[in-house]
């Protein structure tokens, strides 16, 4: 009982301390968190901004549906095959450090401002991630299982298929955590980076017009998005490999 | 591994980013794309070295390095502080767990307007965020590695006369630092990319600054230089903590 009421608690917790910060710190540029929670329904109630919100998360879905269903057979081959990693891991390390959404401006030059820049963005934050957890999942399957399938007539393919991808599955699924929060990251900055429509887009703007109220109402509403979709991945997650216990209960979040 | 093997895939590995070049070059020699849009990549290249040769190019190079340097060495600290005591200390450990599972999955850079609220639009807000955001990572390692310490070295130690304190600074530390070193790998990339991004958002100086100026004037060459510039920081980096890691592991297996 405590163990599943302690998130909540932590996050309870988390606003009391910011509502003590802030009657001590008496600031103009820091709201109380009681006027910053009273400021959300405002921000969803507007109609414009659930258009807003909407249209995010449909960019986001995109491009994580994508970046995964290219990734996870590209880092599956590259783990079981040594040439096909040393044709991609430089090409790999140098994208690494790059920050995608700084990619933005390039790409916005070519695309536009619309949808398939901020799409194109967020399918290569959310790429990186899962291509390097399917490679070490892959990696670490074991000789023996595959050699038995190969015995067995299966060809490379369905090896690949049915031999490698469940076994790697479970280190896949947590690449693909980490890919989530960093669609939403991604999906953040991206916005804030073409202010046209979206989530980022609100924050960004309220911050410049110094309305902080909205600021940190969408603070609180981007933290707990990012924490309710990281709460659903994990139970999915818990269903498809029931077998496998979480190496890390915690996903790495990147930007 | 012989050498020649080496070798050859470090020439495979060349492959596709050589290609991308190409393709680039090309893109632009059959006029698909216009040079205001996408500049060739000589020019880039050319622009860069000569770039790197100016001071302000370079102070805005040591700018983005003291930030990220200050951000991830606080972050390795703490996380390293954090993880090993929530490993070590039951107590610590029910604390730790629930704020850290709020915390890891929030997107860190939503909290940026907050902390430029808080602390101003100097150094600190931004190496607080990459402390933030590269803590994560490495605290979880370290938690991992420190969680995962062979009982049996510890019952050794410890029937060998050594006092708790030292069992912790002489067998978990040593024997957690493989795990420790990658989770400051994937700090250290992090690092690199949120430094970037905040100082796009607001900055006066710093590499992020330098593409939005140039993105701003529709610079084309401009824009790809602090793109190249960090991808090379980063890429330097990663070599570094390699070394130091080949260093630092030299007696453990396949380190």
């Amino acid at each position: 009982m405590l163990r599943r009421a302690a998130p909540l608690l932590v996050c309870l917790g988390l606003l009391v301390v910011w509502q003590l910060a802030s009657l001590v710190l008496k600031s103009d540029s820091f709201p109380t968190a009681l006027e910053a929670i009273r400021a959300i329904p405002v921000v969803l109630g507007d109609k414009d901004s659930l258009v807003n919100f909407a249209a995010s998360l449909r960019r986001m879905a995109i491009g994580f549906a994508v970046g995964v269903a290219i990734s996870i057979p590209l880092g599956l081959s590259m783990g079981r095959s040594r040439a096909v990693a040393s044709l991609f891991n430089p090409l790999l390390m140098v994208i690494y450090p790059v920050p995608k959404a700084a990619l933005m401006p390039i790409i916005m030059l070519w695309l536009g401002v619309g949808d398939i820049s901020k799409t194109l963005v967020i399918f290569l934050g959310v790429s990186l991630p899962v291509i390097y957890h399917s490679f070490e999942g892959a990696r670490a399957v074991e000789e023996k299982m595959l050699w038995s399938g190969a015995a067995m007539g299966l060809s490379s393919t369905q090896r690949l298929v049915r031999i490698v991808l469940p076994a790697a599955l479970p280190e896949i699924l947590t690449g693909c955590r980490t890919g989530l929060v960093l669609a939403l990251i991604t999906m953040i900055t991206s916005e804030m980076i073409a202010r046209q429509s979206g989530a980022g887009n609100i924050l960004f703007n309220a911050l410049d017009m110094g309305q902080y109220d909205t600021v940190f109402a969408m603070i609180i509403i981007v933290g707990a998005m990012g924490i309710v979709l990281d709460a659903l991945f994990e139970r999915l997650r818990a269903r498809l490999v029931r077998w496998s216990e979480p190496q890390f209960d915690i996903p790495l979040s990147f930007s | 591994m012989n050498g020649r093997a080496i070798t050859s895939d470090a020439l495979l590995g060349m492959i596709p980013i050589v290609l991308l070049v190409a393709i680039w070059q090309a893109l632009i020699s059959f006029g698909y794309a216009p040079i205001t849009l996408l500049p060739p990549p000589g020019q880039v290249f050319s622009r860069m070295v000569q770039q790197l040769l100016t001071t302000s190019f370079q102070q805005e190079i040591a700018a983005t390095l003291f930030r990220l340097f200050t951000g991830f060495s606080i972050a390795v600290i703490l996380g390293v502080a954090i993880g090993l005591a929530a490993a070590v200390n039951p107590t610590i450990n029910t604390v730790v767990r629930p704020i850290v599972r709020v915390l890891a999955p929030l997107p860190k850079v939503a909290l940026y307007p907050a902390l430029l609220l808080l602390v101003g639009f100097g150094h600190e807000s931004k190496i607080l965020l990459v402390t933030f955001d590269a803590l994560f990572p490495i605290l979880l390692a370290t938690y991992h590695g420190a969680s995962t310490v062979e009982q049996k070295l510890i019952w050794s130690a410890m029937a060998a006369g050594t006092p708790p304190r030292e069992v912790l600074f002489k067998v978990v530390l040593p024997a957690a630092a493989p795990s420790i070193l990658t989770g400051c790998r994937i700090g250290l990339v992090i690092s690199c990319i949120v430094v970037f991004l905040a100082e796009m958002i607001t900055s006066t100086d710093g590499l992020g600054h330098a593409l939005v100026t140039a993105a701003r004037t529709f610079q084309a060459v401009d824009m790809f230089v602090p793109l190249i510039t960090i991808s090379l920081v980063g890429l330097i980096l990663n070599g570094l903590l390699e070394l130091t890691r080949s260093y630092l592991l030299r007696g453990f297996p396949e380190a």
